[in-house]
């Protein structure tokens, strides 16, 4: 058994665990990060539209404070988010944005003077600004909040946040996937896991371990996700048996994912003047949404899209129907400078020229709102030194739907604070494990690696591990999509379990030695599907309609009963997640409208 | 950082050689330039190259000319040389990359060198021959050619027109002087019209030859 | 379109096996519509032989993950589109990084080190202080700042440069690329010589012969040449200075 120990342990080196890394380094503690890829690869670096601030430099962004943004967040939550948690947040986003502009992230200034936006207005961007952070618009926001470098933020920001890292000498192993969390069944310490260059499995022992594996997109089909979000973090909590899942049924989908390759195009496409048309090329947002037009909140606009397709405006495609992104009108220029990287995207991955072509498009699984649940303090539930931060907890600042450009600056607002209280747990709390202990966990893991490789004797059935994985993806895209309703999710249910059954018979068809890509997912899948379970079997429970979680057969938000906040646990040898409730924290505002999205304009419904 | 590289410092000394190859590059392009006009007066006849000759030679421009240019010459190759793989594990390598990424400007490199190892000899007896039997007339030049050594100098003007505009174009490159492309069109005209000029000129001789 | 059948030849290679001889082996494939390496690969290692190791993440160009030589040229897998190449394709390893296994090259470790080398990080004495607003910069040095900052570290510009092949200490164009980030940089405070130090080497600058395969092969499309002068001249200045 190879055994490395540390005072802090964060699995994942996107932009949430390279955070914490640095805050728990800076309080003197030694700190190792693992890995799937080496950081700069982290999905996080995908992020390109924006990160959202309340530093109210920009002409369409004055008087911004962070109380407008906590409300926006609150309202996109659909009252699903902690609003003590939301709080904090808005209030320490500001510092986050500059203090990553202090460590070298150049973020887009003001350049004062006279502007015309694409729709036609005139605004005017004051001298006494100049020079300062500025925003761009995101959807669902009352003012522009989103600050952004160019078309790539998610890149700078984790260039930017690894430069530090390294700076500090913070230890990263990269290509070293967590496999197991290991606890007493009352303090976690550490994680057993498994070298992605040698195939080599290593205890890792540690006083406190943070899970910032990011998000599970990748249970579904057409996810604009990397391909390593897996929600790996998410089950190993899970399978401790003692921690909950928040939310798991609460899953956003992007309005404008790339057919068929499901690339994001981002909001940037629509805040900078893009329309959304249908097969006659109208422009139909502003029938359903007159106000907020395209850039009504994420939720909205996507199902709206589905809506229009449903009654027949969809184009037709050999890849189902899909709606069009219209973005020439902004001019090669601005589209070859300012929207250059969706204008390589549309030309590498499809073949279009934006500048004069229409992109298609169509609603794609992007973000989990759900996840380890934690505290405000990051502290997840039911263990003692496991924290969890980034897309992979449920803080719970996204309730029911995340707003563009919250999730990047979560990841580093929970990181500065997170970071820092696992650091006082970690200063406070002395390494204590037992041998044996450790050598259980590890041996079951390997047990495990064993039962997968060698028991194709014993088997009654070899079951494909590819083919499972292609199955749960299936059913998540059709059943546990935009429009949910009892029976479909039902049907997801069933199909869900008995894919879970078929799972411990996952036999290799490869030898399965060294980094076997192969085990490595033949690993992760029974776990994958658990999480599946979760999303489905909570959703079937949820009968309301809340943010993107959108019933059929329940269209209302209903506060009486559903305010609350699914948590589901995961007890070992059952097939089904046991799901626990707990009410959301409204501190400061009740309840209410939305305000900006699902209006009842013409084409609306309900 | 290692023991030795702490104790060595700092050292200027790859800059150093950098610009000297630029430089004694630079010069012998121009040398082969001048070179190459001048010696194309014969095409406007043999008194003119005599007299040419004759004024280089009664100024001494030609003997300080000659000499310099010997010494630029074996400083250009030991500085430029430098960097030419000699490893057979090295050149086994270059030799693999280079016909996989199929490349042009990484071919004219590869172009570079052999042109430029083949420039040092036949440049060598040229200069030797030169030296020895100086002073330069059209007859003797002439007569040279006649006697064998054209297919000498037809694959010396080639290699050193080659060798000279692939150098420059690089250093130009490397010192971001000019943009690429048309840098890649001037370069590629220029060495064409040497080369012709320069065939002309071996031309002339030839016929001349029968004075 | 008319469906093409491709054959696939991959370099196969286990570095954790002793003995083991590197070796070609072929894949058959039906092509399909808007088909990229990054789905030849995964319908192969899916459908025909799981234990083939190559590296994608984000299948976008962006993350720098996926770079192999496709046809002996580096390119990034995922925005490799097959019916831009012919029906007989060869999949190798990247150069220069160290093998990991079939396609899968260490690319990560190798630009971890050049970081460190190359102190990239903005060098600063100033501490951060909370309440304050920002320091103010133009807008274009942003924009500068960021166009130096493009480079996805997938290896393309090393993997195809001939010096890097045959000297393990090159920096290469990422690297010099990399420093020219925070030489534009007004809040890195380093002194120059700090950075002639680094870069004014046969290592560094002074190593790069100008074949410029790293422009040509890069897939971000970054003015490395540009750049790479500009690092060339500004050494040269710092050289006669101090
Ligand atoms: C295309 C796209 C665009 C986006 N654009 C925006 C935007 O403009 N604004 C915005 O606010 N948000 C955006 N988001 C969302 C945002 O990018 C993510 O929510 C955020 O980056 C998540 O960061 P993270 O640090 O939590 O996780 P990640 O960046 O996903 O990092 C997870 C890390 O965990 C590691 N890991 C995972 N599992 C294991 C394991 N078992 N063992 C070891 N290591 C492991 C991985 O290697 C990785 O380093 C976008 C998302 C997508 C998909
Ligand atoms: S997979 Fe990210 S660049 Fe190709």
């Amino acid at each position: 058994m190879n055994t490395i120990v540390t005072d802090v342990l964060i699995i994942g080196a996107g932009l949430a665990g390279e955070r914490t890394a640095i805050e728990a380094a800076n309080q003197g503690l030694d700190v190792i990060i693992l890995s799937l890829v080496p950081p700069r690869r982290s999905h996080s670096t995908a992020a390109q539209g924006g990160m959202q601030a309340a530093l109210g430099n920009c002409a369409m962004g004055r008087g911004d404070n962070p109380s407008i943004h906590f409300e926006d967040t609150v309202k996109g939550s659909d009252w699903g988010c902690d609003q003590d948690v939301a709080r904090l947040f808005c209030e320490t986003a500001p510092t986050a944005v500059r203090q990553m502009a202090y460590w070298g992230v150049p973020w887009n200034r003001v350049a004062a003077g006279r502007k015309r936006l694409p729709g036609g207005q005139e605004i005017y961007e004051l001298k006494e600004y100049e020079g300062l952070i500025t925003a761009r618009n995101f959807g669902g926001t009352a003012k522009w909040r989103a600050c952004y470098t160019a078309d790539g933020t998610g890149h700078t920001i984790q260039y930017t946040l690894d430069s530090i890292v390294i700076k500090l000498g913070i230890k990263v192993h990269d290509r070293m996937e967590a496999l197991r969390l290991i606890h007493n069944g009352d303090k976690c310490m550490g994680v057993v896991a498994r070298c992605l260059r040698t195939g080599k499995l290593y205890t890792y022992i540690s006083k406190s371990t943070v899970l910032a594996t990011g998000g599970c997109g990748r249970l579904y089909g057409a996810s604009t996700n990397a391909v390593i979000n897996e929600g790996s973090g998410m089950f190993l909590a899970l399978e401790t048996e003692l921690v909950p899942l928040g939310n798991m049924e609460a899953i956003q989908f992007h309005p404008t994912g790339l057919v068929p390759v499901w690339i994001l195009i981002t909001e940037g496409a629509r805040g900078d003047g893009g329309y959304l048309l249908d097969k006659n090329h109208h422009r139909f947002m502003p029938d359903y949404e007159p106000k907020k037009k395209e850039l009504a909140s994420r939720d909205v606009v996507a199902r709206r899209m589905i809506m229009h397709m449903r009654k027949g405006y969809g184009v037709e495609s050999p890849y189902g129907p899909h709606l069009w992104l219209d973005i020439r009108h902004l001019g090669e220029k601005h589209i070859n400078t300012n929207l250059r990287e969706i204008a390589n995207i549309c030309r590498n991955f499809a073949g279009i020229d934006p500048v004069n072509e229409l992109i298609p498009v169509r609603p794609t699984q992007h973000y989990s709102m759900g996840g380890v649940r934690t505290n405000i303090n990051g502290a997840v539930y039911g263990i003692k030194g496991l924290f969890a931060c980034g897309e992979a907890a449920c803080w719970d600042l996204h309730g029911f739907n995340r707003l563009g450009g919250n999730s990047l600056a979560e990841t580093i607002v929970s990181g500065m604070i997170v970071g820092k209280k696992a650091a006082e747990y970690t200063l406070g709390t002395e390494l204590t494990y037992s041998y044996q202990q450790v050598n259980n966990h590890y041996n079951i893991v390997r047990q495990k690696i064993k039962n997968i490789i060698g028991g194709k004797l014993n088997k009654k059935r070899h079951e494909n591990v590819f083919e499972l994985k292609n199955i749960m993806e299936d059913v998540l895209m059709k059943h546990v999509g935009i429009f949910r309703n009892g029976k479909d999710l039902l049907k997801a249910v069933n199909a869900l379990q008995e894919l879970y059954h078929r799972s411990r018979n996952i036999s290799l068809r490869s030898s399965g030695t060294g980094a076997s890509p192969e085990l490595g997912l033949a690993l992760r899948l029974p776990g994958m599907i658990k999480l599946a379970l979760c999303v489905a079997y909570g959703a079937l429970k949820r009968t309301e309609s809340r943010g993107s979680h959108y019933r059929e057969d329940y269209p209302r938000r209903d506060d009486k009963n559903w305010l609350k906040r699914t948590l589901a646990y995961w007890p070992e040898e059952k097939d089904l997640p046991c799901l626990k409730y707990e009410p959301v924290k409204i501190t400061e505002i009740p309840p209410g409208d939305r305000g900006y999205g699902e209006s009842p304009g013409k084409g609306g419904t309900s | 950082m290692q023991f030795q590289r702490i104790v060595t410092g700092k050292i200027k000394s790859d800059l150093y050689y950098d610009l000297i190859e630029l430089f004694s590059g630079l010069f012998l392009a121009g040398f082969l330039g001048m070179h190459l006009i001048f010696e194309s007066s014969i095409i406007a006849g043999k008194k003119v190259f005599n007299n040419l000759s004759q004024t280089l030679d009664e100024n001494y421009l030609a003997l300080a000319g000659i000499s310099l240019v010997v010494v630029v010459f074996f400083i250009h190759f030991l500085t430029a040389g430098r960097r030419i793989p000699t490893r057979c594990k090295e050149q086994k390598i270059i030799w693999h990359h280079t016909g996989r990424l199929r490349h042009l400007n990484t071919w004219a490199w590869v172009l570079q060198i052999i042109t430029g190892i083949i420039i040092l000899i036949l440049g060598s007896i040229h200069m030797w021959v030169v030296v020895t039997d100086r002073p330069i007339k059209a007859e003797t030049s002439a007569l040279r050619i006649q006697s064998g050594y054209l297919w000498f100098y037809v694959i010396l003007l080639l290699l050193s027109v080659v060798h000279a505009g692939i150098g420059i174009y690089r250093q130009f490159i490397k010192w971001g002087w000019f943009p690429r492309k048309p840098l890649g069109y001037v370069i590629g005209f220029i060495s064409i019209f040497f080369i012709l000029l320069g065939f002309t000129a071996l031309f002339t001789f030839l016929r001349a030859g029968g004075l | 379109m008319k469906n093409r059948e491709l054959t696939l030849n991959i370099f196969r290679y286990d570095p954790n096996i002793p003995g083991r001889e590197p070796y070609m082996q072929p894949y058959s494939l039906q092509e399909t519509e808007g088909m990229t390496i990054f789905i030849a690969l995964n319908q192969i290692r899916e459908n025909q032989d799981p234990s083939l190791k190559f590296d994608f993440v984000c299948r976008a160009a962006i993350c720098g993950s996926c770079g192999m030589l496709v046809n002996g040229r580096p390119r990034l897998a995922c925005k490799t589109l097959t019916r831009d190449l012919p029906e007989v394709i060869t999949l190798m390893p990247l150069p220069v990084f160290k093998l990991i296994g079939d396609l899968s090259v260490d690319t990560g470790s190798w630009f971890r080190q050049l970081s460190i080398k190359t102190g990239a990080w903005v060098h600063s004495d100033k501490s951060f202080n909370p309440n304050c607003q920002e320091e103010r910069m133009s807008n274009e040095t942003a924009l500068k700042i960021y166009e130096a900052e493009r480079c996805i570290e997938c290896g393309c510009c090393i993997a195809g440069c001939a010096t890097a092949n045959i000297r393990d200490d090159f920096l290469g164009a990422a690297g010099l690329y990399k420093i020219a980030r925070f030489m534009v940089d007004p809040r890195d405070e380093r002194p120059e010589e700090k950075y002639f130090d680094v870069v004014s080497s046969e290592e560094g600058v002074f190593g790069c012969l100008g074949l410029m395969a790293c422009e040509d092969n890069c897939p971000m499309e970054l003015p490395l040449q540009v750049q790479l002068a500009y690092v060339r001249r500004k050494m040269a200045l710092i050289g006669f200075r101090v």
